[in-house]
């Protein structure tokens, strides 16, 4: 997939996430951040540090539309960071991850495994920085654990969709 | 130095990856001490447009819970009008805020639906207002809902005064115009103009002086009649009433058992 593309994706993952998930209000707890499904699915040629700027970047952009500068930031670059070797224990076959990680390169299986990892450690990371203490520990698990399924949901049924 | 540079190349995505987490924790901490920097937060010219719009957008689906929200405070701030009223002349009104969730405006027996009832503490007899002036008074009273007789119905009598002389009059309507109603029982001695404003008496316990009616439209005095034929124009919009409060007058039962006494 070339780069005009995967932009475009981005665009449209952004619009969705501030005009529409941003204004969900759902028992306080509810936070689902589907922005990093742009994240996800890069390809995994990209240069190792490369790949952790533009996380970076994509993190910075949503920091500053939540006002919470360096959350979201140093999230991002801990999940390009792990990305790499993630894939490589989950994925057996490597032939194919010359190409975006999707559905259609790595199997149900593994994209599932893959995605839930990467979101719970993602929003994990998110919510505890923007606690940013362990007072409110059992809050920050809830709020990881409804997040996460959201997020988790809409970027396998993405794939599901697009890439069956 | 060879092996140095050796350790650094293979550590390199690791050093990346710890610089650039380095500096994201120090926005983090920096943001948590310092204010803001403007570029990088909401107030970010483009964000705070977007976010605007959002919230104008959103301020839409809120407009239903925001009136009520209004008509509560409404409600409540008469109440402390009454109570500073009621330090000076002993009486105690109380108000309840309510939504009118049916009625009718084009018959003889007009009647208005609220969506409060005796769990509310409303009672038979209870005055009805919104902001424009009086409605009516309590009729039938259920557990959640309470049928008012409006002003509009041949049958209400409400007791009224003008307030340029506290002249007393009787209000009723004769079932045609819901716009009007008429004021009977005033004498041919007294003068009365276009445009002269009506109140509640306060004679009844029904209702606190100084409640708007409405403004007197024409006034006929025909040869040796001994009151005037008055049209009075209604504050009250009745095609558009939604939320409306109850009067709750704590002495009314204390009176209402006198008057009974004196039948």
């Amino acid at each position: 997939m070339d780069w005009i593309k995967q932009i475009g994706r981005y665009i449209v993952v952004m619009l969705l996430q501030v005009l529409l998930l941003d204004q969900l209000q759902l028992w306080g707890a509810c936070h689902p951040y589907v922005y990093i499904l742009c994240l996800l699915m890069m390809p995994i040629t990209l240069p190792h540090s490369v790949s952790m700027v533009i996380g970076a970047a994509v993190g910075l952009v949503m920091d500053i539309f939540c006002n919470s500068l360096g959350v979201h930031t140093a999230a991002c670059i801990l999940l390009m960071f792990i990305r790499p070797y993630l894939i490589g224990v989950i994925v057996n076959d490597k032939d194919r991850l010359n190409e975006q990680i999707s559905l259609r390169a790595i199997g149900m299986e593994a994209l599932i495994k893959y995605v839930v990892i990467l979101v719970l450690i993602h929003h994990l990371t998110v919510f505890l920085l923007a606690a940013w203490s362990w007072a409110h520990i059992g809050f920050v698990l809830l709020e990881t654990l409804v997040s996460s399924l959201i997020t988790i949901s809409l970027i396998i049924s993405y794939n599901a969709l697009r890439y069956k | 130095m060879q092996t140095l540079l050796k350790i650094l190349l293979r550590y390199s995505n690791f050093l990346v990856f710890i610089a650039l987490e380095v500096a994201a924790f120090m926005l983090l901490s920096r943001n948590n001490v310092y204010p803001r920097s403007s570029i990088l937060s909401t107030a970010n010219s483009f964000v705070a447009w977007q976010n605007e719009q959002i919230h104008e957008i959103n301020s839409y689906f809120h407009l239903r819970s925001m009136n009520e929200q209004l008509a509560a405070e409404n409600a409540a701030l008469r109440n402390q009008i009454c109570s500073m009223d009621s330090a000076q002349t002993g009486e105690s009104f109380h108000y309840v805020p309510a939504k009118a969730v049916e009625m009718t405006t084009d018959r003889l027996h007009n009647y208005v639906t609220i969506n409060k009832g005796s769990k509310d503490g409303i009672q038979r007899g209870q005055g009805v207002r919104n902001e424009d002036g009086v409605v009516g008074i309590i009729r039938t009273v259920g557990p959640n809902y309470s049928v008012v007789l409006p002003i509009i119905n041949t049958y209400t009598n409400l007791s009224c005064r003008f307030t340029k002389n506290d002249y007393i009059g009787t209000l009723q309507w004769n079932g045609k115009d819901c716009r009007f109603a008429q004021l009977a029982d005033v004498a041919a001695h007294m003068v009365v103009n276009p445009g002269d404003t009506i109140i509640t008496s306060g004679l009844s316990p029904v209702f606190p002086e100084g409640i708007p009616v409405g403004i007197v439209e024409s006034s006929v005095l025909k040869e040796g009649d001994s009151y005037h034929t008055i049209r009075v124009r209604l504050h009250t919009n009745f095609k558009r009433l939604k939320y409306v409060e109850i009067v709750q007058n704590a002495a009314q039962n204390e009176l209402e058992d006198l008057h009974h006494g004196l039948d």
